[in-house]
């Protein structure tokens, strides 16, 4: 009985929008932030060898940030919808 | 919106008689970037350096070395005659070379007597507490004596135990004893102590007594550390003494070297040179003459029809004004413009502090940190930082400017908001017009109250901004292979966008006329697309709006320092200090949090709207036009900061 209240507690439309916006930023964070792991890693490497590479490194690092900010819209989407 | 800098291409041939002085007046104006000659079949060699090369680099890597011991900073200059340093160069040279190198060999001769001592005392330190004179250790017929460690603890009945002739002096703490005890027994206290783990000390063989030899020990070394600190000092003054004469001396090296391994960088043959680069073409009249006057007419200066192959390697100097100059450092840290691009630096100027400022977009974050800015400018002079601090200064007035616009200052409201009042009393919110999404756009704009319109208005000057790349990228296009490829490459987008926009219009006002004319145009655009840049052009298209939606981040970061400034404000006056009433311990504790919290978030607006802003300029701007990848223009001269001719 008591489970049944708790899942119609959080299971409702409103919870479920909020898992959802969640599941939207944690997702897409997890994903930017191992994208942008690999991509860090080479370009610090390539830094070592050439500090004029900062620009470009920075550049090539900073891509994958996009991922998360569509994570982002999608939330806020979702929660103002 | 400027282009780089117009450049000549000069050639300056002559004989090998009149090198030196055609060098010497290059040199001089630093006008003339040189190119590197490379050995081919045309029969011209590099040539050897001059004669005085080896001994230039000689003295400079002596001074190098010397300025590096002493940590010579660079500091204001005080200007010297270049001839008057060349002169008396090598007297003082030697002077200061003697003078360091007998400090050095003093100090550490100082400094391995410091550690004769340490392990002079070191030896003495068991016998402290029993402070016998070593003299009484040793020259004894029948006696023998035991000094050393042991393990556990000796009894004088042990030893009695063996015999009566004894005498024991033991240190509990150190466990060392010393046992003086007659020879016939020796063997037998020998095994005893053994049993003990007795392990034998060496006795200095000075002698006197401990306590006071070790009083001596430690005034010789207190004696000697003063030894050495004073030449410390005295090398310290000499640093001050010598610092002027260091970098001037430095500089007057340096400019000789350069000149001397010039001839490794020309084509030279038995009899003749040829010194081949650039110079700006508003220079070129005057580098004609200064050469001329040089040599009195003898070396040949030409200037050559640049081809267009070549504009590729042509040296890159800015052309921008002194507001926009600092911006170059944002262009470097990418790539410099080639030639026969145009420079963004003068559009950079404006879109990154406004992308900045839009994010940041808080009075007091302003305040802080362009006084910080200006701060930090007055302070280091060094030519790394000021343009740096310009910039910031510049995103710190578009932060201001914004910050108004939202009315914010620390993450407080400034005006009040649905009866919640604001930080100025009086000043009520506006209701503009409806907004996405049943938002309200007001005056002035509360973020955090109307996210769905702002992240529109983001996209939508995204939107503007990418269209600016694609038409400074028309233009370059332009320039160099006409209208048509120009309008098929890049203003192919821009209709593309235009029948994507009429035809959303038309969809949404219910107009199938529009839509149709929308798609029309779009398809017109996406056939050019596909002349102008064959099939990668389509692959590219959705690029677009990823691009666009990437300008949303300007409100996403903006509300994550809006968040934190909020946070820290709720927890240090809602939270800590919740009765405003009392004055205490509470309200200091509050007062330290919001110092703290916002001292930490004004360091993250600098890195985060700081990187995001650059962001938006390297991929989604530049990534519409730009290519880079321009050689530095660098003549060759020297700016002169310590010495002048």
């Amino acid at each position: 009985m008591v489970d049944a209240t708790v899942s119609s507690m959080i299971l409702d439309a409103a919870g479920m929008r909020a898992l959802g916006a969640a599941l939207a930023i944690t997702v897409t964070g997890l994903a930017s932030a191992w994208a942008e792991k690999e991509i860090g890693t080479a370009a610090i490497g390539a830094m070592a060898e050439n500090e004029g590479l900062f620009g470009k490194g920075l550049i090539l690092t900073v891509i994958p940030e996009t991922i998360v900010i569509f994570g982002l819209v999608v939330a806020l989407l979702i929660n103002s919808a | 919106m400027s282009r780089p800098k117009e450049m000549t291409r000069a050639v300056i041939v002559g004989h090998k008689s009149i090198l030196k002085q055609t060098i010497d007046a290059l040199h001089d104006t630093n006008l003339f970037h040189i190119e590197d000659f490379v050995e081919d079949e045309s029969g011209f060699k590099i040539d050897k350096p001059f004669k005085n090369a080896e001994d230039v680099s000689k003295k400079l890597v002596k001074i190098r070395s010397i300025a590096n011991y002493l940590g010579i900073a660079e500091k204001e200059p005080v200007v010297q005659k270049s001839d008057a340093v060349l002169r008396n160069l090598d007297s003082k040279l030697d002077e200061l070379d003697r003078g360091i190198s007998a400090k050095t060999e003093r100090i550490v001769q100082l400094e391995n007597e410091l550690k004769d001592l340490d392990s002079q005392r070191k030896e003495l330190l068991p016998f402290l507490s029993i402070n016998l004179d070593f003299d009484y250790y040793r020259g004894y017929e029948n006696l023998k004596v035991f000094a050393g460690t042991i393990k556990g603890s000796l009894d004088e009945s042990q030893v009695s135990s063996i015999t009566k002739a004894f005498e024991l002096y033991s240190d509990p703490q150190s466990k060392s004893i010393v046992l003086f005890t007659a020879k016939g027994d020796v063997d037998r206290i020998y095994e005893l102590l053994q049993g003990l783990g007795f392990r034998e000390l060496r006795v200095p063989d000075r002698g006197g007594v401990p306590s006071e030899l070790l009083r001596l020990i430690e005034q010789k070394e207190s004696e000697i550390s003063k030894k050495i600190e004073s030449t410390k000092a005295e090398i310290e003054s000499m640093k001050t003494e010598y610092a002027d004469f260091i970098l001037a001396s430095d500089e007057v090296l340096s400019i000789e070297s350069q000149k001397a391994e010039l001839p490794l960088r020309i084509a030279t043959s038995a009899n003749a040179f040829i010194i081949d680069g650039w110079t700006p073409s508003d220079k070129y009249d005057s580098l004609v003459s200064i050469v001329n006057n040089a040599t009195s007419g003898k070396a040949y200066i030409s200037n050559l029809e640049i081809e267009e192959e070549e504009e590729e390697h042509v040296p890159v100097e800015y052309n921008n004004s002194k507001v926009v100059a600092p911006l170059q450092q944002i262009m470097d840290l990418y790539s410099r413009p080639k030639y026969t691009e145009i420079d963004p630096s003068a559009a950079i100027f404006i879109t990154f502090p406004l992308m900045y400022g839009l994010i940041l977009g808080d009075i007091g974050y302003a305040l802080i940190l362009g006084t910080l800015a200006i701060a930090v400018k007055k302070a280091v002079k060094s030519e790394a930082v000021q343009p740096l601090m310009d910039i910031l200064i510049y995103c710190q007035i578009s932060t201001f400017i914004f910050g108004i616009i939202y009315g914010e200052f620390l993450g407080f409201p400034l005006a009040g908001l649905h009866g919640e009042a604001g930080l100025i009393p009086g000043w009520e919110t506006i209701v503009l017009f409806p907004g996405l999404g049943g938002e309200h756009v007001t005056f002035p704009v509360h973020r955090t109250h109307m996210v769905m319109t702002m992240i529109a208005a983001t996209v939508t000057i995204g939107l503007l901004h990418l269209n600016l790349g694609f038409l400074l990228g028309f233009a370059n296009i332009n320039r160099h292979h006409g209208f048509t490829h120009a309008l098929l490459e890049k203003g192919s987008w821009i209709i593309l966008e235009i029948g994507a926009i009429v035809a959303a219009a038309g969809y949404l006002g219910a107009n199938s006329m529009l839509t149709n004319v929308g798609a029309v145009v779009f398809i017109v655009g996406f056939l050019m697309l596909v002349k102008g840049e064959g099939i990668k052009g389509p692959i590219e298209l959705p690029s677009l709006m990823g691009n666009a939606l990437s300008y949303a981040r300007i409100i996403a970061v903006g509300l994550s320092s809006i968040y934190i400034a909020g946070t820290v404000n709720d927890i240090a006056f809602e939270m800590i200090w919740a009765d405003h009433s009392k004055i205490g311990f509470v309200a200091v504790a509050a007062i330290l949090v919001f110092v703290l919290g916002h001292a930490l978030n004004t360091v993250l607006s600098i890195i985060a709207p700081g990187l995001h802003a650059l962001r938006l300029q390297y991929v989604e701007f530049f990534g519409k036009f730009y290519e880079g990848g321009g050689i530095r223009y660098n003549p060759f001269g020297y700016i002169r900061k310590y010495t002048e001719e």
